[in-house]
């Protein structure tokens, strides 16, 4: 191999210059007359101001035989309001150059919408008619459960969203909620009508459980009046606050194949419930799942991608599926990705090993010196636009968190050790608790799966 | 109420500079949050690429971050990262970037690393890292285009769209067969061709010292040599319109039929280009366009529909329809209403209060794109690489304001027609979302 001589001057790599310190920001808090929470936060720069409002109409609320109501009436609400058709009010956002977007999730139903600041008055007006008096069209909630029932069928033939919904009926009771589709089934979206999406919203929505984060550069706003003119205008009456019930699952070791027959890919979702935010330990979990599989210079990968070739990126991560002020909530711990087909039983083998090889090792200070400065240190520009700073906000207050909680996860992350790091990460990890599931040609992997020994494998078809 | 335009589009600050080996940089300050954008726009893409060797340019960006002379294998990763700062790669078409966005104290980190890959990234570059990263872009490939539903369409369009030797056929993710035979001798020749100081442009967003930064990059960048071994990319132009519908039935295990189409459009950087942007936005793009109203609202035949652009300069800029459809209905129906709707538009153009829409929702995607130091950096290098000026960036949203209804019409009646598309309809074969508009493939 010819040898390759550089002609470029080389200087020592540079020692970075003093920080500027930064802080998660913390926001205002207020209540409007009619018992809405606001918490506003400014940051000057950011034109395009980010407003998020949670309701509280948890999927748990819906009726079981009406599952997708919750969906079905958030997409309802960019249908109209009394004053607009459903055509007129979606001209009108995008006349202000807005959006708006609504989904319905297991804590609440979360309304975003995101408008120069300079059109917030317009904007915040059609949110607030939105959900104070949405026209909920009989001929819109008909087209939006086709739309829902043609999605379905798209997301079975997605591997990564066919690999979710095993895995949440595999590892949740079938009695939680949390076990079946957020947005419904077939079965139980083909019931919901206009009746039923109506008295969804009757039952839930109101401005009194209902909270709004907003971002954004507000100099020269005078927010208090503007939200009181806009949003103030959403009447109904008060009712105590929904509460969370406890995740049922059961996360002892075994193997789901969801068949494909053909497929070049296995999709992998290997998951276990653990430890929400409310956790004291949370911030050292974060912490350590970084360094299994946050990045493609973490354990996963460096063997996975970067030695093995096996796959284009894995991840660890832990996601809060319900939470509740007295800490009884849990997250979803996952590894996830997808490999090639005949690299499946290889990859899942080395995952094993390398998941008992950090419970027998540990970590190693310069891992977790790495991930701190990384976890901490991008803060200013993961938070540098409205939007991500509202969306943190949202989750905070949906979560039944602290408003100070991210800022504290980070001076907490900046001082753990690497033994704290260790313990969260091997006990969410552990491998006799994982629930795998494999998205992939049975014929081809099942065999080899079997030979694995990390649990029952059962088969399905896709 | 008028329609009062966002504050910020006043116009970003912007500094030159030029070293003696032709590395164009461009800077602007902004002191709000403690960060900086670096990103380094190298003048080569898939266009580039020749028979055969489809994907080398992605595949070598890939290689872009196994280390150079004083980093080591993934060092990029390990040190960006370390430093509290996110980084990528991404190969398009025509051009590939690469950027780090880092806290402010630790700027001088970014530029010194790509100062190395530059100057010395084939003092490390080895078989090892091009067996390991080939498998790792075949994945990326497997991923992202086919194991999933539709996944080729694009990569079948473009074909369709762009003749056969046409620079444009192939896309920058590459065949399987070219990927595997891709030699190690060839990444060599590609970094010795086109990355050189003199086929880059550097730019630096946020909050710096400008005078500081210039000096940095003197002292990091100024010793590379200039070479000039870089053939210009084969011609790119094509006759306005193709002449003739092509079309290509695929029977695959999709969820649905869909209808996908390609348009010939104007090349990026024209007023026409900009009129038929408002066009695509005016009947496919959001909740209020036309083919939504027609397709999803009234006639409910479909699921999703909506036009996408892919603005491209050294070729005829894309047009991409996509419509899924819904239930049992036909391509038929679905292609008939769509055509009906691209016909009456031809006739009569946007409606005042389309415009106006069309022209907000421009304008809001502009200011989320200059939103943050990253998106900025990324627009400087775009206008100095593609239209040799940066300075352009503060008039492109004012050239689309400035556009009439006429000119809207006028393009559509042109461009938006029967003989200047290439038609992709899939039929499923039994039962099987994800959508694959990616122009460009990101290193990690």
């Amino acid at each position: 191999m010819s040898t390759f001589v550089p002609t470029m001057t080389f200087h020592p790599q540079p020692q970075p210059g003093t920080p500027t310190p930064w802080a998660f920001p913390a926001p205002t808090r207020s209540v409007l007359a009619n018992g809405l929470t606001v918490l506003h936060c400014n940051r000057p720069g950011q034109q395009l101001v980010a407003v998020d409002v949670l309701v509280d109409a948890p999927l748990a609320a819906e009726p079981t035989e009406l599952e997708g109501v919750a969906t079905v009436l958030a997409r309802a609400l960019n249908e109209g309001t009394d004053t607009l058709t459903a055509e007129e009010f979606a001209g009108e956002l995008e006349r202000a150059g807005a959006t708006l977007d609504a989904n319905a999730d297991h804590p609440c139903i979360r309304v975003a919408l995101e408008v120069p600041v300079s059109r917030l008055e317009r904007g915040l007006t059609l949110l607030a008619d939105a959900l104070r008096s949405p026209a909920l069209p009989e001929d819109e909630i008909e087209r939006l459960v086709a739309n829902r029932l043609d999605e379905i069928v798209h997301e079975q033939a997605n591997p990564a969203r066919r690999a979710a919904k095993a895995l949440h009926a595999e590892l949740f009771d079938s009695a939680d909620r949390l076990s079946r589709p957020r947005a419904g089934s077939a079965e139980s979206v083909k019931r919901i009508d206009r009746a039923a999406v109506k008295a969804f919203y009757d039952a839930h929505v109101r401005p009194s459980t209902a909270s709004v984060v907003v971002v954004g550069d507000l100099t020269g706003v005078d927010l208090p009046a503007l939200l009181e003119s806009t949003l103030g205008s959403w009447s109904g009456d008060r009712a105590e606050p929904s509460k969370a019930a406890p995740v049922t699952a059961d996360d002892s070791a075994r193997v789901v194949i969801v068949d494909r027959p053909g497929a070049v890919q296995t999709q992998l979702l290997i998951g276990r419930i653990g430890p929400d935010r409310h956790d004291p330990a949370w911030a050292a979990q974060v912490l350590g799942t970084y360094c299994l599989g946050g990045t493609l210079t973490s354990r996963l990968d460096k063997v996975l991608r970067e030695e093995k070739g096996y796959t284009y990126g894995v991840r660890a991560f832990a996601q809060p599926l319900r939470s509740a002020a007295d800490g009884s909530g849990r997250a979803l711990l996952a590894i996830s990705g997808s490999v090639d087909t005949a690299s499946t039983a290889p990859a899942l083998a080395d995952t094993w090993t390398i998941l008992r090889t950090l419970a027998a090792e540990g970590l190693t200070d310069a891992e977790r010196e790495e991930a701190v400065q990384y976890l901490v240190g991008v803060a200013p520009l993961r938070y540098e636009t409205a939007g991500s700073v509202a969306s943190t906000l949202a989750d905070q207050v949906e979560q039944h968190l602290a408003d100070d909680f991210q800022a504290e996860v980070y001076r907490q992350m900046a001082v753990l050790s690497t033994q704290a790091a260790t313990d969260a990460v091997v006990s969410g990890f552990l491998p006799e608790r994982l629930v795998t599931v494999l998205v992939g040609d049975a014929s081809v992997i099942g065999e080899q799966v079997r030979e694995l020994g990390i649990g029952e494998v059962t088969v399905i078809s896709s | 109420m008028a329609n009062p335009a966002p504050a910020s589009t006043k116009g970003i600050a912007i500094t030159e500079h030029r070293l003696a080996n032709g590395l164009r940089v461009v800077l602007s300050e902004d002191h709000l949050t403690p960060v900086a954008a670096v990103c380094l726009w190298y003048d080569v893409g898939s266009r580039h690429e020749v028979k055969g060797r489809t994907g080398l340019a992605h595949l070598f960006e890939h290689l872009m971050f196994q280390g150079s002379a004083n980093v080591s294998n993934n060092g990029h990763f390990e040190l960006v990262q370390g430093a509290g700062g996110s980084l990528n790669g991404t190969t398009s078409f025509e051009r590939t970037n690469y950027f780090e966005t880092m806290p402010t104290h630790q700027l001088e980190l970014a530029l010194w690393l790509e100062a190395d890959r530059m100057g010395s990234l084939l003092a490390a570059l080895d078989d090892a890292s091009m067996e390991n990263q080939r498998d790792v872009v075949k994945n990326e490939r497997r991923q992202r285009y086919d194991n999933v539903p539709y996944g080729t369409a694009f990569e079948k369009l473009t074909r369709l769209s762009y003749p056969e030797g046409h620079p444009y056929h192939h896309t920058p993710i590459g065949s399987m067969a070219d990927l595997d035979a891709a030699t190690l001798e060839d990444a060599r020749a590609f970094f010795r061709t086109y990355y050189a100081p003199n086929n880059a442009v550097l730019s630096i967003v946020g909050d710096f010292d400008a005078e500081q930064a210039v000096a940095w990059v003197e002292k990091y960048f100024g010793s590379i040599p200039a070479h000039d071994g870089k053939q210009p990319p084969r011609d790119g132009t094509l006759p306005e319109v193709i002449g003739q519908e092509i079309r290509e039935l695929v029977e695959e295990e999709v969820p649905s039929r869909a209808l996908m189409s390609a348009y010939r459009l104007p090349h990026d950087g024209t007023r026409e280009a900009d009129a038929v942007d408002l066009a695509l936005t005016v009947l496919g793009s959001g909740e209020s366009s036309r083919l939504y109203n027609r397709l999803v609202r009234r006639d409910r035949t479909a699921v999703s529909a909506g036009f996408g652009m892919l603005r491209l300069s050294g070729a005829p800029s894309l047009g991409w329809l996509d419509v899924k459809t819904s239930g049992e209905a036909t391509i038929e129906q679905i292609e008939s209403a769509v055509d009906e709707e691209l016909a009456r538009f031809a006739a009569e153009g946007p409606t005042p209060q389309e415009l106006e829409r069309a022209q907000a929702q421009i304008e809001r995607e502009w200011l989320d794109r200059l939103t943050t130091v990253s998106g900025r950096a990324d627009e400087l290098c775009r206008f100095a690489v593609l239209f040799g000026d940066p300075n352009l960036v503060n008039d492109a949203l004012a050239k689309v304001l400035d556009v009439t209804a006429e000119e809207v019409r006028a393009v559509a009646a042109a461009r938006l027609r029967p003989d200047n598309r290439a038609v992709l309809v899939y039929e499923p074969l039994a039962t099987a979302d994800a959508d694959s508009d990616n122009a460009e493939e990101d290193a990690a």
